[in-house]
């Protein structure tokens, strides 16, 4: 008798053991997920880049973290003008900010007007010029 | 109020708060486990309780509270599985610890105490970690004298030893051990202060150099040899994690080998431990006696373990520090052990996840050494026990006994504790993660092989590694469950139990049968009946298997065994016993008709009930007192085989009424040698009888040798011996030149006095071959007696006139037939008497052999007579 009770307890000791494990495993598990999430949570803003003539219809919305600005084909905002530079201008994210810098452009790039030394934050409604090409910028605000 | 409460329902404390209440139901239900031990393997609830380690377990309980509280209070932010890892891997030592021997247990509760008291005040002091960064020198100087110290004033606590030890009034203090943690705080502080500056590698790691190896020779000298293997792991695991440089870990591993390879040379300690772990089976009861003792541990504990306070851990030594491991696997299985060791990955991993989100360098490299130092020490120790590793007298890290140990692992855990509770954002830059990554993988690899071992010897070998004869458990288990009696034929005991349950002796009543029985004894194994038929004395063979692996699941313990009724008859074997004391020799006595062995003496003896006392004695003695003559000693058979041969020539001649006038004598060399006198005008019958050679030769002229020892076979002379006694089998030969070498013994057949008892018996059962069998019945579960079979009868022995061959051979008054034989072979004279009850015998009917290695044919003759009437008068 006193044998099954204490095989009783065995057993029960070791299922604790096991559950300690399995809940430290479980939380740890439930950790990584909780991070990835966040990860997920913290998406970039859309950024919007209306050019001049752009109407409604065919403005450029982004959700990539990192733009170019350019001439070449391989740009993502790609402006088919002679006094825009083949790599003119780099728009992307960081620290929950979207920033802008001039990659040394022959007529260089201009952020409502003053022309761009440093990289620079962007915020909705700013206006920048790429040699002659007038571009305004929104970005999807983040309440 | 609501603040607190507030704060302490944050995730991390509630993942914490229900690890520790796991923790402490755990170990809750190991201390009931402990307290009923005694009861379970005794059976009952009347049996004395075990209190001790309560006071141990209260003082967990309180000391680990306090730890949890005050944690919560001044470190919110720390990494919430710690605390809890602590908690039970420490209470689990400490209730192992006091399972194995309350006194080492109640030191290693106050050496607790004084830790976690030492942690609670660590709390409370400000930048603790900065002041173990600002006197690095300091430490690692100061560790390093109190080690030189050991030099001088060093002990070792158990006795001999090597002397690592510093004696503080009753506590001992281990300043390698100190050492250990010093070096890693060292190395942390040094490397994040002058990594910046950036010189080369050499340049950088030279004062370090300097400091280890003197460290490390330290250690050498004074034979701490695990520490030291541990310490060039340490240095190594740092600077690698430090640098990123794989070349460091190429570079230490041949320095490892080379001082592997010259410790080898130069240590015994390192030969022996390396031989023991290359070939443990070889000299299981010396050298590796610790490491096979500690496999059969594991295997004892199976798949569920055998639980806390039931198994036999104490049976390896040094079992409460360098072998807890192998104990816990005993009680707790193969999967506790997996799962301990799953709980230090996890310590593992959570140390290293630390060291990537440190704030700065100094507390990375801090976080991961301290991992390192745990993940090594145990994954060392544990593959050590488990024959993964050579053996490395290091502790396991918060569970062995050792109260340095226990106060440096605390302390090195507290560390991790303080690093953990950084705001998570602000960890340093990292310039490369693979050494990290590469290091704890590595680390992992090594935890994953030992649970696959583990799971190897108490799974897949279990069975063969308790079957080995020095798994001392089943001596154990005797002293706690019956073991059946062995009785004669007329049910009087033979053997008995004596002692209280826990302490019960086996003592055999009669010690002159000690050949016959043998012993079951924990130091010298097992012998005779009781080694041959231990399956039914210890209730595992012909016994259900549920109840066998119930009472082995629910007691690890084999239930009660089964009475054995032997054969023998207790009056007439004390007075075979008693006619044979004077010689050396043996004597058979055999029911002719079934084969049952009515006493089977062999001379001279032992006692098994003073094996302890006379063990080495017996070994050495050249008269072989623990051979039981009658199935193991060879003798030329000689002419005791003339009955056999008398009874074939009758059923195919009649002999001539001439006998040839030869001039009979007994001189050994002479051509007409006979073992006895035959006297005057005799007959075949009284030639045949008194072993005169050549009348068996002249009566054999007709037949050939190969004929003649086919006789021999059929007779059941060369029959292999079944019996469950230590048996020899008999010597055959083909190629023999004559009938006189033959009869003379020279010829080198050899057979044993039960194999000679066989042959005889045909004549008194009219051609019939019989098996021997001295164990008749075993009593069964059910209380009754079941006869234990000996298989099929072999085939009769066909032409063959045993009746008028047994009335040549019966003269005056005798009631049976009688057969003298002298034989020689090289050094042995066999002076042999064989006698049986004639075909129409209405009592019982017996064959009685006598074999004398020093005493005449007359003194056989003269001991024969008196043993055969006693027994024909005894059995009628």
């Amino acid at each position: 008798m006193v044998a099954v009770f204490i095989f009783v307890l065995r057993l029960l000791m070791l299922l604790v053991l096991l559950s300690f494990f399995g809940w430290a495993i479980f939380t740890m598990w439930r950790d990584l997920k909780f991070q990835t999430q966040s990860l997920v949570a913290a998406k970039i803003p859309y950024i919007t880049i209306l050019r001049e003539n752009d109407t409604a219809e065919n403005k450029l919305t982004f959700t990539q973290p990192e733009l170019h600005i350019g001439r070449d084909a391989a740009c993502e905002v790609q402006l088919s003008d002679d006094t825009v530079s083949n790599q003119h201008a780099r728009l992307w994210f960081r620290n929950k900010q979207w920033w802008i810098e001039d990659l040394l452009s022959t007529n260089g790039t201009f952020l409502n007007d003053e022309r761009l030394e440093t990289p620079t934050i962007l915020i909705s409604g700013d206006e920048i010029r790429a040699g002659k090409v007038l571009l305004f910028i929104e970005i999807q605000s983040q309440t | 109020m609501n603040q607190i409460l507030q704060d302490n329902r944050s995730p991390r404390n509630v993942i914490q708060a229900r690890l520790l209440v796991l923790s402490v139901i755990f170990i809750f239900l190991g201390a009931v486990i402990l307290t009923f031990a005694t009861a379970v393997r005794l059976h009952s609830w009347q049996a004395p309780l075990r209190w001790q380690h309560w006071i141990g377990f209260c003082a967990w309980l309180v000391g680990y509270g306090t730890l949890f509280v005050q944690a919560n209070k001044r470190l919110p932010d720390r990494d919430p599985y710690l605390l809890p890892i602590f908690s039970l891997l420490n209470g689990l030592g400490l209730l192992m610890i006091y399972r194995l021997d309350p006194a080492y247990g109640f030191r290693q509760t106050i050496w607790m105490s004084i830790a976690i008291v030492g942690m609670l005040i660590a709390l409370r002091v400000p930048n603790l970690l900065a002041t173990l960064r600002r006197y690095k020198y300091v430490w690692l100087i100061s560790g390093i004298l109190l080690t030189l110290l050991t030099f001088i004033v060093g002990v070792y606590p158990g006795g001999e030893g090597p002397a690592l030890w510093l004696n503080l009034g009753s506590f001992y203090l281990q300043p390698s051990e100190v050492l250990k943690f010093l070096l890693v705080v060292f190395l942390s502080a040094y490397l994040a202060d002058s990594f910046p500056v950036r010189l080369n590698l050499l340049q950088l790691l030279t004062p370090t150099l300097v400091l280890i190896g003197f460290a490390i020779m330290t250690l050498v000298a004074q034979r701490d040899l695990g520490t030291a293997s541990l310490f060039i792991l340490l240095y190594t695991v740092v600077i690698y994690l430090a640098s990123g440089k794989r070349r460091i870990l190429l570079i230490s591993f041949i320095l490892v080998v080379i001082a592997l390879i010259a410790g080898y040379l130069i240590f015994d300690v390192i030969q022996l431990r390396v031989e023991a772990w290359l070939n443990p089976w070889l000299d299981s009861r010396g050298r590796s006696y610790q490491i096979v003792q500690s496999l059969i541990a594991i295997a004892n504990g199976g798949i569920l373990g055998r639980g806390l306070g039931l198994g036999s851990p104490g049976v390896v030594p040094v079992t409460n520090s360098d072998f807890i491991f192998p104990a816990i696997l005993e009680e707790f299985g193969v999967a506790g052990g997996l799962l301990l060791i799953g709980v230090f990955a996890i310590l593992t991993v959570r140390g290293f996840t630390i060291a990537l989100h440190a704030p700065n360098q100094y507390q990375r490299f801090l976080a991961a050494g301290l991992s390192a130092y745990f993940a090594g020490q145990s994954i060392l120790i544990m593959g050590g026990t488990i024959r993964l590793l050579p053996l490395t007298g290091v502790t396991l890290p918060f569970i062995s006994y050792g109260g340095t140990s226990l106060v440096v692992s605390l302390g090195a855990g507290l560390l991790l504790l303080l690093i953990s509770n950084q705001a998570e954002d602000h960890h340093a830059p990292i310039e490369r993660t693979t050494p990290y990554l590469l290091v704890s993988g590595v680390v992992l690899a090594g935890f994953s092989a030992i649970a696959l071992l583990v799971a190897y010897w108490g799974f897949i070998r279990s069975d063969a590694l308790l079957a080995r004869v020095d798994n001392p458990r089943r001596a154990i288990s005797d002293r706690y469950v019956y073991r059946g009696n062995i009785l004669d034929r007329n049910n009087t005991s033979l053997t008995e139990n004596v002692g209280e349950a826990g302490e019960m002796i086996r003592v055999l009543n009669y010690p002159a049968l000690s050949s016959v029985i043998g012993y079951s004894n924990p130091n010298y194994g097992q012998a005779g009946i009781e080694f041959k038929l231990d399956g039914t004395l210890r209730g595992i063979t012909n016994n259900s298997a549920l109840k066998i692996a119930l009472t082995r699941l629910l007691y690890g313990q084999d239930p009660a065994g089964f009475d054995l009724r032997l054969s023998l008859d207790l009056p007439l074997q004390q007075a075979s016993d008693k006619l044979l004391a004077d010689y050396t020799g043996a004597i058979v006595v055999m029911n002719a008709a079934s084969g049952e062995i009515l006493a089977m003496s062999t001379s001279p003896t032992f006692d098994a009930n003073q094996l302890d006392e006379r063990w080495s004695a017996w070994m050495q003695d050249e008269s072989a007192p623990l051979l039981n003559r009658a199935t193991q000693a060879l003798y030329p058979p000689g002419t005791t085989t003339g009955g056999v041969l008398l009874a074939r020539f009758l059923s195919q001649y009649t002999p001539s009424a001439t006998i040839p006038p030869y001039d009979w004598n007994t001189d050994p060399d002479s051509a007409d040698f006979c073992a006895l006198d035959p006297g005057e005008d005799n007959t075949w019958g009284e030639l045949v009888s008194s072993g005169c050679i050549k009348a068996l030769a002249t009566l054999n002229r007709s037949s050939t040798l190969s004929n003649t020892l086919e006789l021999y076979t059929e007779s059941g002379l060369f029959k292999p011996q079944e019996l469950p006694l230590e048996v020899s089998q008999a010597v055959q030969v083909q190629d023999i030149d004559s009938y006189t070498s033959l009869y003379s013994g020279e010829a080198g057949i050899l057979v044993s006095p039960v194999q000679v008892a066989v042959a005889a018996s045909t004549l008194s059962n009219n051609g019939r071959v019989v098996t021997p069998q001295i164990a008749m019945a075993y009593k069964n579960p059910e209380n009754d007696w079941s006869l234990i079979d000996i298989g099929a009868e072999p085939p009769d022995i066909p032409d063959f006139e045993a009746g008028m061959a047994v009335d040549l051979l019966t003269h005056g008054n005798f009631p049976g037939w009688e057969l003298s034989s002298f034989a020689t072979h090289q050094e042995a004279k066999i002076s042999w008497y064989v006698a049986g009850t004639p075909t129409h015998w209405l009592g019982t009917p017996v064959t009685l052999v006598i074999a004398l290695e020093d005493g005449s044919p007359n003194d056989a003759r003269r001991i024969g007579r008196e043993l055969f009437l006693e027994a024909t008068a005894s059995l009628e």
